[in-house]
């Protein structure tokens, strides 16, 4: 009885995107949407077989994976510096935080007026005289490495990450640590074989819930990502309003792309809980 | 103190000055931005400072203080009902056993872990059919999805360490189930429910590809009118809009971060 309203529960919350789900593969098969025109599989195989669909999908996977190992580097950095309970510690804690109710698009915003070719940044080098125009600063919006928006991403998720390091830190390891220590490990023995391993392993989840967020992020992709390749996203919004109506089913191709990927994280991210989340002290 | 202790001290310092820039700095650039009158490159300062665009926004009139409006008043409700929805769901998940219970997280995370846009995309449609395309009851609809998920995996957590005995001992002393869940459930519950209602407040507050995609351009948000204006190039309005976005998500995480406190849930 409980199992069944237990799971009765999950499927309620899950309902609205496996609804969703339904209706996008109706309509990447043909069966429903603009430019229905009945059961085939001709729209998927051309969208799965274009350039732009996979350069997209690698595009938003490298910027999710550098703008996540940046941010992950981070946290692991500040959790590991500040993880005493003196004022110094506590003072590094709230400040790697307070960054993280900052919405996303506000971090784009942020990092369109530091990073442009005229934002403040280059007005810095123009000032120490290492730059005479716009032109001569690299370009770290709209680059094809997407190197601003993996350093907007990195700064904007780092909080999140640090918060959840901090934790593990403080409820796992330390008697793991004690027992090393009492067994003769030296400080940096203890830091690679006991406190590193927990930290990770720790992390892991979030790490993950990190990286499919900022891989289907939306708002920050179309403020800074370049147009070739096109973010997975904006190409999904591009072919949804699609003045051709027989390629606006292509968006539900590409939407059941980027939830396969969402899916695959969740796998990832329930592995990652089961195997490491209820690790004991 | 040892000498490899004070060796790491000043990199420690390093460290804590680079954050307290990296948290502060941005915020700073708003403020001043807001203000700037024709603060074009090379120029690193603003060559003059008003108060015009918050005067805008003050007065009501404006795009951005009704927009503030519909984003408040969307994030409120979407706190109560998906608080609402999401108790009981977590209440159920939190008694399963394994394997069940990571079956039943998944589900429930996947209205989290799916993209925006991607979620938007099907939900459009479904919410054309029934009229609610381009509507802000749509928008609403639309936000409720990842904001009880979320909430789903917070009850999840909390339900997950809760003792149910005092309810077990209500009922067997012949209270009814309203009773108990008045006198005894929730009252335990009175910071959770607190500590959820801000989450949900947060998650719909910071939506931008769900409200584009559901409401069609028609439902005004902040984050639309934030984005809208970053995009015109209307620096000074839209660091206006950047704050307005962010002052009430920074209230509501200190909020959160001094009720938890209060509990010891956080480390200080």
């Amino acid at each position: 009885m409980r199992t069944r309203a237990g799971l009765v529960a999950a499927a309620l919350v899950a309902a609205p995107v496996l609804v969703g789900v339904a209706y996008a593969v109706l309509a990447a098969l043909g069966l429903a949407g603009a430019g229905a025109t009945g059961l085939t599989t001709a729209r998927v195989a051309r969208v799965l077989a274009e350039r732009a669909t996979w350069a997209g999908l690698g595009w938003s996977l490298w910027v999710a994976g550098a703008a996540t190992l940046l941010a992950t580097a981070g946290a692991a950095l500040v959790a590991l510096a500040f993880r005493g309970a003196g004022a110094l510690d506590r003072a590094g804690r709230l400040l790697a935080a307070l960054p993280l109710p900052v919405p996303h698009l506000v971090a784009a915003a942020l990092g369109v007026q530091l990073l442009g070719q005229s934002g403040l940044v280059a007005r810095a080098g123009h000032a120490l005289g290492l730059v005479a125009r716009p032109d001569d600063v690299p370009a770290l919006l709209y680059d094809p490495l997407g190197t601003g928006l993996i350093l907007t991403m990195a700064w904007k998720e780092l909080p999140f990450l640090s918060v959840v390091a901090a934790s593990v830190l403080a409820t796992r390891g330390a008697r793991a640590e004690e027992a090393a220590r009492t067994l003769g490990a030296g400080r940096w023995a203890t830091l690679a074989l006991v406190t590193w391993p927990l930290l990770w392993r720790g992390l892991m989840p979030a790490v993950v819930a990190v990286f499919v967020f900022v891989a289907g992020n939306y708002e920050v992709a179309a403020l800074m990502a370049p147009s070739d390749p096109l973010a997975l996203p904006l190409l999904t919004a591009e072919r949804a309003v699609d003045p051709d109506l027989s390629r606006r089913g292509d968006a539900y191709v590409l939407a059941l792309v980027a939830l396969g990927v969402g899916a695959l994280a969740v796998a990832a991210h329930e592995w990652a809980r089961a195997r490491w989340g209820a690790t004991a002290e | 103190m040892s000498a490899k202790g004070r060796a790491t001290g000043p990199l420690r310092l390093l460290l804590l000055a680079a954050l307290a820039l990296s948290a502060v700095a941005p915020f700073a650039l708003l403020a001043v931005q807001s203000g700037a009158r024709g603060w074009f490159f090379p120029a690193f300062l603003p060559p003059a400072l008003d108060l015009e665009a918050w005067r805008g926004v003050a007065a009501g009139g404006s795009a951005l203080a009704a927009a503030f409006a519909t984003s408040a008043a969307l994030a409120t409700l979407v706190a109560l009902l998906a608080t609402a929805l999401a108790l009981p769901a977590g209440r159920a998940l939190a008694r399963l056993e394994a394997p069940a219970r990571h079956l039943g997280a998944a589900a429930v995370f996947l209205p989290v872990a799916a993209p925006p846009i991607a979620l938007g995309t099907g939900l459009q449609v479904v919410l054309l059919a029934v009229g609610l395309g381009g509507t802000a009851a749509g928008v609403l609809a639309a936000h409720l999805v990842p904001a009880t998920g979320y909430l789903a995996l917070f009850f999840l957590g909390v339900f997950g360490a809760y003792d149910e005995r005092p309810e077990e001992a209500a009922r067997t002393l012949g209270a009814t189930w309203a009773q108990t869940a008045r006198l005894v459930t929730l009252p335990r519950l009175a910071r959770s429910l607190g500590e959820a209602l801000a989450l949900g407040f947060l998650v719909s507050w910071a939506q931008f590809a769900l409200t584009l995609t559901v409401g069609a351009g028609a439902v005004r948000t902040l984050p639309l009118e934030v984005y809208a204006l970053v995009r015109a190039g209307q620096d000074r309005e839209a660091a206006v809009g950047a704050l307005l976005l962010s002052v009430p998500a920074m209230l509501a995480l200190a909020a959160l971060r001094w009720a938890a406190r209060r509990t010891d849930a956080l480390p200080a």
